[in-house]
């Protein structure tokens, strides 16, 4: 299963040559006829079969003559969530990509990217030896996966026609059915599969009969339709038109909560924001030093391509030093450059406590931001110059008996009027003084405050948040969370003497590596670090992303909102909402003790799919009645949710499931229904960097190949656009249809085609701001082949609309400047609300299965289940010695197996052991080993390594898959076996846990932020052979 | 449109649309090349600054898209080390390889047909037309840069992307090098990006005892990698023995 290919393909050649090498001095006598003639060979006998340049660049003129066989388009990878802007290198006869490198005029493959307004001829010139710099200044690139997942398109197991399944849920067993047939069914339901009858979508979508009976609060019955999606590829604004305004389910949720989400939510926790979760980014050209915690630097991470081109530039020429935490040794550490790129070694899920270890040293040595902290408001950090501002200076009710304990001291609890309601933004936040409490105003408060003041309902104790933070830090000695780390206590002074060391220009990152039991909290921790320094909207600090060119809210067309819209109503199934608000609560809390709840909730998280499938399983809240899969794969991806799934596969639990995928993943393999895709090159779509991009930026995407899903009676390409059209117009939803799309005029016009909806958004994109972007002339037309789509360009747009949205494919997006990065030592996009020192929100809630709270700061705790019981009290140290951990890989992601040549690189993934745990356990390097959790045991191939933190087991993530064509797939009777190579592998997450303290099953969760836990699983480990 | 933004490509001239690109100009070049016009012919290097390679294998998957590169071999590959010193941390090394053109190439003296053979703007290149696939060339390579073709049956290598620079493009591995460790150019041109980066620049080249005179340098090669590979590959390292054993696998 686990045994690799040899990658040393020299050692192969060389092998075979001895073979031929015995037989072959007689024919080399007959070969060999005196000297060579030295005629000049015909080209392709030097270069084989490589293929012929796409362009001719002369070197002294710069001109370019194309190669009339291919097409040269600037669209979007979707290799990994990053999606950078790419050029796509188009054999035209067969229709075929052939190779793709950057957009130079994209920072997510370019650094410099080259000015918006250079022609696409220039563009071409950038990148060849002609240009300045021979070709290198601006290089613009694709990395080894975004080189690979053209493979993709071809893929012999993508879905080209509608499947309904045939036979019991995941049996592999399907038959093609036309698109009508599809629509019709799922939309009208009826006996489909001859298990009984099974409700359609028009039935489901009844807006006025509750989802549940006797609990309003969930909303109507239409919430019982639930959609999941991966990650927004630029699509997300279509499906949730259907999903929310014209079906009316306010049920929609992506993979976050199975990705990243801890870090996202524990940013958020600082950034005041729980929904949006918004976060910075060191400023990596600019920053002096870096410490990377739970995110690797050129080995993974979004914006991938971006981070690592920047990281590598700084600390070989720039000024930047860096220290990678991790529990694994990986490409984000690089040798060759010296100290000035470390790594230490951390146990899994334990950045907190160095964070609040780093956070103890430096208020004990002075080394907080004073000025920067101390103004409370908007208008005193103006007044100070400084860029941002925090709430550590406003007070706290910490009185546990108060009813708003946790809640900010505001001016109404003083009896102080109040222009507006009590605790509204009216009411002031409140700040100590020698005179007592007085409202936050344009100068610095102290930083510091513990004593009672009086209010109208007598004296409360109170603290100001800083005062919080530094109790919390100080709840454990120096040695206690160095012993809780691993990292001696001397490398935690180091690191957090050399972070105070460079005033703003040091900062924090963190991202995915945070999905541990103690996540969130370890995440808030580590970005409170950049807080404490103040190096917020500074240049070489941390800052937020510039953001992208808006295509839903443009000036051309509205296509945010419609007339006739729904609005979805009802809280939603995963529980991300407070217990209080239900029915439940008010049932229990009028029998006595509103807590625990039957469940968890989590009132300051986003939609969890974790928590999903759950929901569905237990009907808790309430269960789906469909469920449509969108390009997703919760079944791979979330840890420990194998058990939830085989409940899944029961069509009695959600009666329909549908999916949208080119491929027949683990999640699509259990559904009754797949409506074929299209793939990378072949779509539509709008995205914005999710953060490390300073400026502006939208990247757009369009079918720079013809897509190769079959067609629909009406002619139009099968794919998720079509099905959202036709199932909205046979119900007859709103927003889709022959008036569907209003103007800035209010005049109607149709949604019947996915370009009516994707060209009006590249009109919004294109004249968004004070200067539209310069219509595209004929030659950047010609040459970027947006000739392809100028037929539909000219017939759905406007005639002065369409040359402008034709630039906007032409140039692959619209793109600010890199001018634009900063305004003077400041970031250009400055995020402007304060920075939770204490977060009022998490500070003031109850979890809903214990009652109990949990601090309103950063704090390190060890992981708990949802009773509230320590997961050691029930996997001891002593049974589950180990700890297992995932890390991402440079090249697999959990849906690129199928871009066959990357499997040439890295075949399978081993478990990685320490050195000193395999010496303990005797396991050599190619020994098979057994690693067990209480959720699971797998059995692999052992690499030993050195740089891996003690008695932890890593596992690259990315392999062990069942679906993608691992295991045999058959299709109107005609089986396609199962490939091995697809199968290689292990999947950590088979090793994920159940929380065996829930009644109702759900996985093993981070309690505040619902995010699955991978990082530290208890595990042990045996050789066995 | 703000013209002094347009500095920064030079002279763009005309765009010319529908013309053969390469194949026929390439063969003009080439053939221009062979001739003597020592002004106008370039000296081809690469130099690889190893503290920017990232180990993404950007170069590796693109050399295989764009040179249709078979099954079971690799033209260029970016072998990655953990390597470990006594007293010292264990510390990542990404080393990316190929074809290291040499001036005194040992690939050459060894083919008994001359379809091994070096143009005067450096590339040792095959002529496929020539190989007899006998391999000596693989063996002789002291870069493991070689192979044979299953394919064609013929030996295979790294060419630099011919076809690419006789088109004024970069060869594909360096026009996709995400952390910008590749970089290519003229060594003959002092003004060249590399040619500046020799000049300020400490650099070293792999198997230096063997005197081939390479034409790819590398700025931050720890001597202890550029003859045996003596760390373990980290992505590899079931394949310990097969590199201790095999020393320069590409």
């Amino acid at each position: 299963m686990t045994k690799r290919r040899n990658i040393l393909k020299g050692a192969v050649a060389t092998g075979a040559l001895a073979t031929f090498g015995v037989g072959y001095a007689g024919t080399v006598k007959k070969l060999v006829k005196g000297k060579w003639s030295g005629e000049v060979p015909r080209n392709k006998h030097l270069t084989g079969n490589s293929i012929p340049a796409e362009y001719t660049v002369d070197p002294q003129t710069g001109d370019i003559a194309l190669n009339p066989d291919q097409a040269m388009s600037y669209t979007m990878c979707i290799g990994c969530t990053t999606m950078c802007g790419v050029r796509v290198r188009v054999d035209k006869k067969a229709n075929k990509v052939l190779r793709v490198t950057g957009n130079p005029y994209s920072p997510m493959s370019t650094d410099p990217f080259i000015p918006y307004e250079s022609s696409v001829a220039e563009s071409f010139a950038a990148m060849a030896q002609a240009g300045k710099g021979n070709g290198l200044t601006n290089r613009s690139t694709a990395c080894g996966r975004g080189n690979a997942v053209l493979q993709q398109v071809e893929n012999p197991r993508r879905v080209l026609k509608p499947l309904k399944r045939v036979g019991p849920r995941g049996s592999g067993q399907w038959q093609t059915i036309s698109f009508e047939q599809l629509v019709e069914e799922v939309v009208e339901g009826g006996d489909l599969f001859g298990e009984g009858r099974v409700a359609g979508l028009r039935e489901i979508r009844d807006l006025e009969t509750p989802a549940v009976e006797g609990a309003p609060e969930f909303g109507p019955r239409a919430n019982r339709l639930m959609w999941m999606n991966c990650v927004d590829d630029g699509r997300d604004n279509l499906v949730l038109r259907w999903l929310k305004q014209s079906f009316g389910s306010n049920n929609f949720t992506r993979h976050g909560s199975y990705c990243g989400g801890a870090f996202r939510s524990g940013s958020g926790a600082l950034f005041g924001d729980f929904k949006a979760m918004p976060h910075a980014k060191p400023d990596f050209s600019n920053a002096e030093f870096i410490i990377f915690a739970g995110t690797a630097p050129g080995n993974a991470g979004n914006p991938f391509k971006r981070i690592g081109n920047l990281v590598a530039k700084a600390r070989s020429d720039g000024d930047l030093s860096y220290v990678v935490i991790d529990p694994i040794l990986n490409n984000a550490q690089n040798g060759p450059s010296g100290e000035r790129s470390r790594w230490i070694g951390i146990k899994p899920g334990t950045d907190g406590a160095l964070a609040m270890a780093m956070m103890a040293w430096m208020f004990d040595n002075d080394r907080i931001n004073h000025d920067y902290l101390a103004q409370p408001s908007q208008a005193a950090a103006d007044a100070a110059g400084e860029a941002s501002w925090t709430n550590a200076t406003h007070l706290v009710i910490v009185d546990e008996s108060h009813p708003r304990f946790g809640h900010f001291l505001r001016g109404s609890d003083l009896g102080l009027a109040v222009e507006g309601e009590a605790y509204s933004d009216a009411d002031p936040h409140l700040v100590a003084s020698s005179n007592g409490p007085i409202p936050a105003g344009n100068t610095p408060a102290p930083l510091f405050f513990d004593g009672e003041v009086d209010t109208t309902n007598g004296p409360v104790a109170v603290k100001t948040s800083l005062s919080l933070l530094r109790e919390e830090a100080h709840r454990q000695s120096l040695e206690a969370y160095s012993d809780d780390c691993g990292i001696p206590t001397a490398k935690i002074v180091d690191l957090a003497r050399e972070f105070t060391s460079h005033g703003r220009r040091a900062a924090v990152d963190s991202h995915g590596g945070m999905m541990g039991g103690s996540g969130f909290a370890n995440a808030y921790a580590l970005s409170m670090l950049n807080t404490l320094i103040g190096n917020l909207n500074w240049k070489g600090g941390a800052m937020i992303a510039g953001g992208g060119f808006s295509e839903t809210k443009g000036p051309a067309y509205n296509l945010a909102s419609f007339p006739g819209a729904v609005k979805a109503k009802g809280l939603p199934a995963g529980r991300n909402v407070p217990y209080e608000k239900t029915s439940e609560f008010k049932r229990k809390k009028a029998a006595g003790n509103p807590y625990p709840a039957d469940g968890p909730w989590y009132p300051n998280a986003p939609g969890l799919a974790t928590e999903w499938i759950s929901s569905m399983v237990n009907h808790y809240p309430y269960g789906a009645e469909a469920l449509i899969f969108r390009n997703t794969n919760p079944v791979y991806g979330i840890p420990g949710v194998a058990p939830l799934v085989e409940k899944l596969k029961d069509p009695k639990v959600v009666p329909l499931i549908i999916s949208i995928d080119p491929f027949i993943n683990e999640s699509t393999g259990i559904s009754d229904y797949i409506v074929p895709d299209s793939v990378m090159y072949e779509t539509w779509g709008f995205t914005k960097p999710w953060g490390g991009v300073a400026t502006k930026a939208t990247c757009a995407r369009w079918p720079v190949i013809e897509p190769r899903m079959e067609k629909n009676a009406q002619g139009e390409r099968v794919g998720m656009e079509t099905f959202l059209i036709a199932t909205a117009k046979r119900m007859g939803l709103p927003g889709f249809g022959d008036k569907a799309i209003p103007d800035a005029q209010g005049v109607l016009h149709p949604l019947n085609r996915a370009e009516d909806w994707y060209l009006r958004g590249a009109v919004n994109v294109a004249m968004l701001g004070k200067t539209p972007v310069a219509p595209a002339s004929d030659d950047d037309i010609e040459l970027s082949n947006v000739a392809r789509i100028a037929d539909d360009l000219k017939a759905v747009l406007k005639p002065d609309e369409w040359r402008r949205a034709a630039t906007i494919y032409a140039k692959g997006g619209r793109y600010e400047n890199i001018e634009r990065s900063y305004d003077g030592a400041r970031a250009t996009y400055a995020f402007n609300k304060p920075m939770m020192i204490w977060n009022e929100e998490l500070g003031s809630f109850r979890r809903a299965t214990t009652g109990t709270r949990v601090p309103g700061t950063p704090s390190w705790r060890e992981a708990e289940f949802a009773d509230g019981s320590k997961v050691s009290d029930h996997y001891s140290k002593e049974d589950w010695p180990i700890r297992v951990f995932s890390y991402k890989s440079p090249l697999q992601n959990s849906y690129s197996v199928g871009a066959e040549v990357l499997l040439r690189i890295v075949a399978s993934n081993p478990v990685i052991v320490g050195s000193a745990l395999a010496r303990a356990h005797g396991i050599r390097t190619g020994d098979m080993v057994r690693l067990s959790t209480p959720g699971g045991t797998l059995e692999s191939v052992a690499v030993v390594r050195e740089g891996i933190a003690p008695d932890t087991v890593a596992i690259e993530h990315g392999f062990g898959h069942r679906g993608f064509g691992a295991h045999d797939i058959t299709i109107d009777g005609e089986t396609k076996p199962g490939d091995p190579r697809l199968a290689a592998g292990v999947l950590l997450n088979d090793l994920g846990l159940i929380d065996p303290t829930r009644e109702k099953p759900g996985v093993w969760v981070n309690p505040i932020s619902g995010t699955a836990v991978r990082q530290g699983l208890p595990a042990k480990i045996r050789r066995i052979a | 449109m703000d013209t002094t933004r347009r500095g920064f490509l030079g002279a763009i001239g005309k765009v010319t649309i529908g013309a053969a690109a390469s194949v026929a100009g390439a063969s003009q070049v080439a053939e221009a090349a062979q001739t003597d016009t020592p002004t106008a012919v370039p000296h081809w290097g690469m130099v690889v600054d190893l503290r920017k390679c990232i180990g993404c294998q950007a170069c590796t998957v693109a050399c295989i898209m764009e040179n249709d590169v078979p099954q079971d071999a690799f033209r260029t590959h970016v072998s990655v080390y953990e390597l470990v010193k006594d007293g010292q941390d264990p510390a990542m090394v990404m080393l990316p390889r190929l074809c290291n053109h040499c001036d005194d190439p040992p690939c050459l003296p060894v083919c008994p047909v001359e379809a091994t053979f070096k143009i005067d703007s450096g590339e040792v290149l095959v002529d496929a037309s020539k190989c007899v696939g006998c391999g000596y060339c693989v063996q002789a390579c002291p870069y493991d840069a070689r192979f044979i073709n299953h394919e064609t049956q013929v030996a295979d290598k790294c060419t630099f992307c011919f076809h690419r620079t006789q088109a004024g493009l970069l060869p594909a591995c360096v026009e996709t090098c995400v952390g910008g460790a590749r970089n290519f150019g003229d060594l003959n041109d002092p003004e060249s990006e590399v040619s500046k980066m020799l000049a300020h620049n400490e650099v070293s080249v792999l198997r230096p005892e063997m005197h081939t005179n390479p034409n790819v340098y590398y700025i931050g090669l720890d001597d202890v990698l550029d003859g045996r590979v003596a760390g373990e590959a980290a992505y590899h390292s079931e394949m310990a023995d097969s590199v201790s054993s095999h020393e320069e696998g590409l």
